[in-house]
């Protein structure tokens, strides 16, 4: 285990630079996508498709370490550690 | 350089698809039974596929100088019909002296059904009893954590199951810890879309290192893309990776592996 091949590390500012123009062009399309979706008829806001995006994008804001983690986790539905005995299986 | 893709649809591919993986440095391939977009009538249906799967895609393979591997079993979606799966189940046993099989996969959930459980269980017994390695399908997009979960329960709930000899596939950020730390292989599935893009697999990487972890393209008749494992070398070729930490992941990982199955022929020679 311990003459595993390392993963190089990169600084923060050279992942900032690497990676800047694809998050910006990423937040474009998230934001046409809601503007997008003002402009449409009916209203989607008490619709919870609608609410995993808000509290996706709340995520992102937040100062918690593992975001894509828990943005999977807020899309995922939840597991039941007694599901064996629901569907009567040993 | 040269890779192994431990998870790909050849069925659904083209030959000009194999001439291309071969051009960008694919030496093996190994191809686990899967749904065909609808659901098959009869056990005969099935018999076939493993024929084609057994006998015709190794012989297409081979053209180009790559070795053609796989799994059989009935997908998880088609498990929801537990008859027509037992007979599939009990039919298999024919197929696994055919020289490229590896095992039983990919077996797993799809819905995280009763049904598809109970299959699921059938399945896994088959392949302690008859001595297989495991190759495992988890459930997309909001059934992956549950579904994850649930087969990691029913795995290590069987003791007889040798957790080295079971890969994990398609696992995501908030999956793959729990399958490593239980002591399975992790396959992360990179999707152009829907998915795990090239840059979130080498996160995983960085993340928990090269050990156990494999990278696969599906590849299947989806929107998907066969050469997805070289998108991933040239991204962490990009992050100034080593040579050696990315064939660990591409090549001798899955070489390591499928080793433990008595067909695997390591492509370039033991290393
Ligand atoms: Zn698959």
């Amino acid at each position: 285990m311990s003459n595993d091949p390392k993963p190089a590390s990169r600084s923060a500012q050279k992942v900032l630079s690497e990676e800047f123009f694809l998050s910006r062009s990423k937040i474009l399309d998230l934001a046409a996508t809601l503007d997008r979706l003002d402009r449409a008829e009916g209203s989607v806001d008490e619709l919870q498709q609608r609410q995993l995006l808000i509290q996706g994008i709340e995520i992102l804001l937040d100062k918690n370490p593992d975001k894509a983690k828990r943005v999977q986790l807020l899309m995922s539905r939840p597991y039941d550690p007694d599901w064996r005995k629901n569907y009567g299986l040993h | 350089m040269d890779y192994i893709d431990p998870h790909i649809h050849m069925v659904s591919r083209t030959t000009d698809d194999y001439e291309t993986l071969a051009r960008m440095g694919c030496v093996a391939m190994s191809e686990p039974a899967f749904w065909a977009g609808f659901d098959r009538g009869s056990v005969e249906s099935f018999r076939d596929y493993f024929r084609q799967l057994t006998q015709f895609e190794p012989k297409r393979a081979a053209q180009f100088g790559i070795q053609h591997y796989t799994w059989l079993c009935i997908n998880a979606k088609e498990a929801e019909n537990v008859s027509l799966s037992r007979e599939v189940i009990a039919m298999i046993p024919e197929f696994l002296n055919e020289s490229n099989v590896l095992g039983i996969g990919e077996i797993g959930l799809n819905k995280n059904t009763k049904n598809e459980s109970t299959i699921f269980l059938e399945h896994v017994d088959l392949a302690v009893r008859y001595n297989q390695q495991i190759l495992i399908h988890t459930p997309h997009l909001e059934d992956k954590f549950q579904g994850t979960k649930m087969i990691v329960d029913m795995l290590v709930h069987d003791t007889r199951v040798d957790r080295s000899r079971v890969l994990v596939d398609h696992v995501e950020e908030h999956t793959i810890q729990e399958v490593l730390d239980q002591g399975f292989w992790a396959g992360m599935t990179l999707y152009p879309v829907t998915k795990c893009t090239p840059a979130r697999a080498a996160d995983m990487i960085e993340r928990f290192g090269p050990e156990r972890l494999m990278a696969n393209s599906a590849g299947d008749w989806g929107p998907s893309k066969p050469t997805a494992i070289p998108d991933l070398i040239m991204e962490l070729k990009r992050r100034g990776h080593s040579r050696e930490l990315i064939r660990r992941v591409v090549y001798e990982n899955p070489c390591k592996f499928f080793s433990q199955s008595k067909n695997f022929k390591a492509p370039l020679g033991s290393s």
